[in-house]
């Protein structure tokens, strides 16, 4: 006889051969790659570039337009000002320079003011350096004629930034802690409401169709749970690797490798929680697709577990503070999953933490597995009609 | 008993109230087609359940050569559920794969055969076809081929025929006697009495939850057909015997049907007959399975 692996492999795979068919499913996973890189990838592009600008510049403020471009090149300018590349172009008509598509501006003076020409406009960049390098060759030679010698006129120039201070060492993050719990969280939330779903939709549908009267007469009914749970479990993973995968990649790529490496160090927690916060609710979802005995039950049917995911999942985004309600349901088996890996990513849990919400987790998965395995049992060859929670369970004994 | 006999033995449920069968107990022979007949909700359907383990009884026993059916037993059962049971939105080469495989059949092993059977069944041009896109004979055929996938040895089928044109219909009884042939024990159920007497050599005959009769189909009928008899006299479609004892039931072209006494002989009969002109039949007059079906359920 075929092995019970076997059995549950075979049934696994139907379950992945129907989710790799199904159009919407390939279409919002692509959907959700192409945002959560570009979520990481545009912000990279926006801030990484260093702008470039041609400005034209008559004789007589030429000094202006270098030390503008001394400004914008160096690597420690003063706070608030822009780091850019100016080329220098010689004119001796601004209005006629811009004539030249090229020049982005010109810089010209007009009785010792320095005067800045645009088309419809000058940019911000342009602006702020011109007008810091003119405040200080303005100082420098006020100075000069003060007798100051050239360090005095570097302090007044550019006087030191001010040392921050902190009475507390905080952890140096790339991108909010905050942000990639929420992250976590929602794909979890998002992958357990769709794949959960899609169990109990394809258990009823077993059921409408009375197939599962034709897998029963040949396959235990727990095997059959097993394998419909397990299929899903490699495609829900599969899909939140492909998605967490494709974030860090685009980091990667975007040049951001602190982000990279903060979200791998808090992934390795995400995923053990995904994995059995997945599966500890994948049977339950189980149950209430075979209460149900047509598809337009799962409404009704699937009320409570819905809710037992959306309840936790909003819970945890109004927590995203540290606090006692945080870390209290930052155990329970229901929110641990989507509140404890976020603490993990802040630094507000201590190591042995997840390590005991975890078994919580895995304890409270075992339990519900069985649970749902009698009640699936129970329930699932019930064609006729509507089952409550009760009969299910007394029906389901010993099967 | 023979190595392969499906043995149910006592078989006893109720739903709620409802008892649905009552001790029901019966034989099913190797190389032999069984039908099972009865009304609407007479017990075929959680008979047949209960027999492939979809359905638990609150008592009796159920034997396939001796046996128990265990999960091991059940898994060599085609089985046809009464509402059919296949996936809509799948292929249908691919569920009778899937089928096979989780019957056991290797895979490529099961690709095979699920060609021949829907080429067999003549609708091998939809096997890459979405299942629910096929009309609902043609659904049918494929469920048949479903159940035969695993080359069963016991098929259990509730209305295999419902649902069938006559082309259909053919090449399933072909099917169901080729197993048969091969020594599997065949049970079916129908509603098709005329179908049922043409194909079954075995009868199982169900009312409210009870068997009625059970037993060769051709005993069967002997065993009701008591001192009835059919005579037709060449020219002479509406004789009448003078005799005393007998009873003339019905009388038309076909020959006329009599009651006989007791005391009556059947060749004074006969003699009648040929007295009154040449005698073209005369037999027993065994009553039609709808008959038979009549008279126990009344």
């Amino acid at each position: 006889m075929t092995s019970r692996s076997d059995l549950v492999r075979i049934v696994a795979g139907r379950e992945i051969g129907v989710k790799l068919r199904d159009k919407a499913f390939i279409a919002s996973t692509v959907v959700f790659v192409l945002i959560i890189v570009a979520a990481i990838a545009i912000p990279a592009l926006i801030s990484g570039g260093t702008s470039t600008y041609t400005v034209a510049a008559t004789a007589e403020a030429r000094p202006v337009a270098e030390a503008a471009a001394a400004i914008g090149g160096a690597d420690e300018r003063p706070p608030g000002l822009p780091r850019a590349d100016l080329t220098i172009v010689d004119t001796a008509d601004p209005v006629a320079a811009l004539g030249d598509e090229s020049v982005d501006a010109a810089v010209s003076l007009d009785g010792g003011v320095v005067v800045l020409t645009g088309r419809t406009g000058v940019a911000g960049d342009v602006r702020n350096l011109v007008t810091a390098a003119s405040s200080a060759l303005a100082a420098q030679a006020v100075a000069d004629e003060a007798g100051l010698t050239s360090d005095q006129v570097a302090a007044l120039t550019s006087p030191p930034a001010p040392r921050v201070d902190t009475l507390e060492e905080s952890p140096d993050f790339a991108v909010p802690p905050e942000l990639l719990g929420m992250v976590f969280g929602f794909l979890f939330y998002f992958t357990v409401l769709t794949f959960g779903i899609a169990i109990a939709q394809s258990v009823v549908e077993e059921k409408q169709s009375r197939v599962v009267e034709i897998l029963v007469a040949a396959l235990p009914v727990r095997w059959l749970l097993a394998g419909k749970v397990l299929g899903n479990g490699i495609m829900a993973i599969g899909q939140v690797i492909l998605i967490v995968g494709a974030g860090l990649l685009g980091a990667q790529l975007t040049g951001a490798s602190d982000i990279v490496n903060q979200a791998i160090g808090a992934s390795g927690w995400f995923l053990a929680f995904f994995v059995l916060g997945f599966f500890m609710l994948a049977s339950v979802w189980a149950v209430a697709g075979s209460l149900a005995a047509r598809v337009e039950d799962l409404q009704s049917t699937t009320l409570y577990v819905q809710l037992a995911v959306m309840i936790p999942f909003f819970a945890s985004v109004f927590l995203l503070e540290e606090s006692p309600a945080r870390r209290v349901l930052s155990y329970v088996p229901l929110s641990a999953p989507l509140i404890m890996p976020g603490r993990v990513a802040s630094g507000d849990a201590a190591a042995w933490e997840p390590w005991v919400a975890l078994a919580i987790v895995a304890a409270t998965a075992v339990a519900l597995v069985g649970v749902g395995a009698r009640l699936y049992a129970g329930s699932v060859l019930n064609t006729s009609q509507r089952m409550k929670v009760v009969g299910a369970w007394k029906a389901g004994k010993g099967r | 008993m023979n190595d392969s006999t499906l043995s149910i033995r006592g078989l006893t449920h109720s739903f709620g109230d409802r008892r649905a069968l009552d001790g029901v107990s019966f034989d099913v022979r190797p190389g032999r087609l069984t039908g099972f007949i009865g009304a609407n909700g007479a017990g075929k359907t959680t008979t047949m359940r209960a027999v492939v383990g979809v359905m638990r009884p609150d008592a009796g026993e159920v034997t396939f050569g001796g046996a128990p059916l265990t999960l091991e037993v059940r898994r060599r059962i085609g089985y046809m559920p009464e509402e059919r049971g296949l996936y809509p939105k799948m292929r249908v080469a691919d569920q009778l794969v899937y089928l096979g495989r989780v019957l056991g059949v290797d895979k490529a092993e099961a690709e095979r055969r699920a060609h021949a059977l829907l080429e067999d069944l003549g609708v091998d041009d939809r096997a890459d076809d979405v299942l629910h896109t096929l009309s609902l004979g043609n659904q049918q055929r494929v469920q048949v081929a479903a159940s035969l996938i695993h080359h069963p040895d016991l098929l259990i089928l509730d209305e295999p025929f419902s649902g069938l044109d006559p082309i259909a219909m053919d090449a399933m009884a072909e099917r169901l006697r080729e197993r048969a042939a091969a020594g599997v024990p065949v049970l079916f159920s129908s509603h098709q009495l005329d179908l049922v007497e043409r194909l079954c050599d075995d009868l199982v005959l169900i009312h409210q939850g009870r068997i009625v009769a059970a037993g060769e189909a051709q005993a069967l009928r002997e065993e009701r057909a008591g001192r009835r008899y059919r005579v037709a006299v060449d020219g002479s479609p509406t004789w009448r015997p003078d005799l005393i004892g007998a009873t003339v039931l019905e009388a038309d072209a076909r020959g006329t049907v009599l009651e006989l006494d007791e005391a009556t002989d059947p060749q004074a009969v006969l003699a009648a007959a040929q007295a009154a002109g040449p005698v073209t039949h005369f037999s027993r007059a065994l009553p039609s399975l709808s008959d038979l079906f009549a008279e126990v359920t009344r």
